[in-house]
């Protein structure tokens, strides 16, 4: 009986985060336009989409986005995390501080602040703010799992590793970076999919010779919004899916 | 690494925008309001490569422009922030002698309060925002003017624009008044008609209203007429009233901001769209109405003929276009505030 309502339980939560996904890969071929009746059976959203390059660009730019400012928030935050959990210095409760105010603070503000530093630096808006833009809203989120991750590590490994006469640098990259490997795993996929669904930030960050994904959909309220979309989606799911299940089949095979 | 690195240079190269200037356009705009083939075909004919950006509201494209200032050529912003725009100053005039195309634009579109003259401005497309029934549930004589959405059987099944202006307009054009009225007592007048049609209303939705409509959540809904016609599209009992007092007309108009740098390739774009084929092109397949008298001749039948789409002349007499009003805006958010929260 226990067992029947925890599988019912857990049914109902997967259920409702995957729900919506089924609704929308099913309304990418549905023949219907505004996609509120089931009208038949169609391929043509995914016709539709292969020409709608400017679509097609712009999820291309949103997932090379994603990819460079997850793998630099990763360097940064790992850095960061190893930073704070090992060593105690002046100004390591602000930096502490700081990293949470960064995660609490509304992306607005993120966003504006950091247009009103490039423009006062009299940077071009486009990819390299955006970049910098999605890397300052990641780092923090990769600090935190990482640094989790080091508060449950046996510090006397290192103690130890030291005593055999180990560097600092053999150290970290023999010893704490295996250890934090989940955690940087975790923090990476987090990143990329922060970077990935940003609106706001990006509109600020960004300039007119690099627009990305959900800005062009956010953009489509005026019209509402069209079933290449649906199609779009379901297509980036899939990516997904197989990326992480190809990343877990390469890490199963190294072990 | 040897891979990684070239594919980090890659991504450089590709991401590092070319020096504006020569041949190029940066257009500013919502998504899929331009038809491709429209940019396409123009790039083919004069080798001018068009950039797209796009915006979700007047309100984030003005922000971006006030605060980053350059790199857009062309903007498309609503009547009333071209007002606003141009009184900031945010705008550059339009050389008229590059626009041999502007005749074609039908008399009534063109020197409208917001920018008399088109100085700064040149209609793209129109539309309404007016009253969508839903005959089905209602029955065909239930709304027939603005007066009607304050029956006691309206109770709950009314949809009205999450925007003070729209919303002010019913009850300023049911008194009579304009809907650009500034006069605080006349507002205020305004206030309390509508605090009486508050009861009736369950939804709040300028996005997608037609969803609602469509779903049943509600009868009657004031929406902008691209909402009005998908609905009428899926289900034809959902009628579109021009109300004898007036409605509210809305245009987008095409502006160059302040600190282009193409301009000279703005103009020549901006007289390509005013070309009749184009604008019939742009209209057909946006389903949406041009303000090119020229192009009229050249829109299929169908599109023509819908009267949610290109209303009748005696119709659009009754409409009015939203100027920006300054300082009198402030009254109208406040008076919104107060009645989203007094119930």
């Amino acid at each position: 009986m226990r067992q029947l309502i925890k599988t019912t339980y857990a049914g109902l939560v997967y259920l409702f985060l995957y729900l919506p996904l089924v609704v929308m890969a099913v309304y990418s071929f549905n023949a219907s336009k505004y996609s509120l009746s089931w009208k038949g059976f169609t391929l043509k959203w995914y016709g539709k989409l292969l020409t709608n390059t400017t679509l097609i660009d712009a999820a291309i730019r949103s997932l090379t986005i994603a990819v460079i400012s997850a793998t630099i928030a990763c360097i940064l935050g790992t850095l960061v995390a190893f930073m704070l959990h090992q060593y105690r210095f002046q100004g390591r409760r602000a930096i502490f501080g700081s990293l949470f105010i960064m995660m609490m603070s509304p992306d607005i503000v993120i966003g504006i602040s950091l247009l009103v530093l490039f423009l006062a630096t009299g940077l071009t808006l486009g990819f390299w703010t955006l970049l910098m833009g999605h890397v300052t809203l990641c780092v923090p989120f990769v600090a935190a799992t990482v640094y989790s991750r080091f508060k449950g590590f046996d510090t006397h490994v290192i103690e130890a590793a030291k005593d055999l006469g180990a560097s600092e640098y053999q150290v970290f990259h023999q010893i704490v970076l295996p250890m934090a490997m989940p955690g940087l795993i975790a923090g990476w996929l987090l990143s990329f999919t922060l970077s990935l669904d940003d609106v706001i930030i990006s509109f600020f960050t960004t300039g007119p010779t690099y627009e990305v994904l959900p800005l062009r959909i956010y953009s489509m309220v005026r019209l509402g919004i069209k079933p290449d979309v649906n199609a779009l989606s379901v297509v980036m799911i899939v990516i997904t899916v197989a990326a992480v299940l190809l990343s877990r089949r390469l890490i199963k095979d190294k072990k | 690494m040897k891979k990684t690195l070239l594919a980090i240079a890659l991504v450089i190269l590709l991401a590092t925008p070319a020096l504006a200037g020569s041949g190029e356009l940066f257009l500013y705009i919502w998504s899929e309001y331009i038809p491709d083939e429209v940019v396409e075909n123009f790039t083919r004919e004069t080798g001018i490569k068009v950039h797209l950006s796009t915006y979700d509201s007047n309100e984030a494209m003005y922000a971006k422009i006030k605060l980053a200032g350059k790199g857009y050529d062309l903007i498309v912003p609503s009547s009333d922030y071209v007002g606003l725009m141009k009184n900031e100053n945010l705008l550059l005039p339009l050389d008229k002698a590059k626009l041999s195309n502007f005749a074609n634009l039908a008399p009534q579109f063109i020197n409208q309060p917001f920018d008399p003259e088109n100085t700064y401005s040149l209609p793209y497309m129109w539309g309404s925002t007016s009253i969508a029934v839903n005959t089905g549930t209602l029955g065909t004589t239930a709304v027939n003017n603005i007066a009607d959405l304050w029956k006691p059987e309206m109770d709950g099944r009314l949809l009205l624009p999450n925007d003070p202006r729209e919303a002010f307009s019913l009850a300023l054009k049911l008194l009579g008044y304009s809907l650009n009225e500034t006069d605080p007592a006349h507002l205020e007048e305004a206030y309390l008609k509508l605090k009486e049609l508050m009861p009736r209303v369950r939804v709040f939705d300028s996005d997608s209203p037609k969803q609602a409509l469509l779903s049943g959540e509600v009868s009657v809904g004031v929406v902008w007429n691209g909402e009005a016609y998908i609905a009428n599209e899926e289900n034809p009992d959902i009628q579109y009233v021009y109300p004898p007092e007036g409605f509210s007309l809305w245009m987008d108009s095409l502006c160059i901001p302040k600190g282009a740098h193409n301009i000279e390739e703005a103009h020549t774009f901006l007289n390509y769209l005013l070309r009749p084929d184009v604008a019939a092109i742009i209209s057909s397949e946006m389903g949406y109405s041009t303000p090119n008298a020229k192009a009229l001749e050249l829109i299929p039948e169908d599109v023509r003929a819908n009267p949610i789409v290109y209303p009748a002349d005696a119709d659009i007499q009754r409409g009015e276009f939203q100027n920006y009003l300054g300082d009198a805006t402030k009254l109208y958010d406040e008076y919104w505030v107060k009645l989203k929260t007094d119930n």
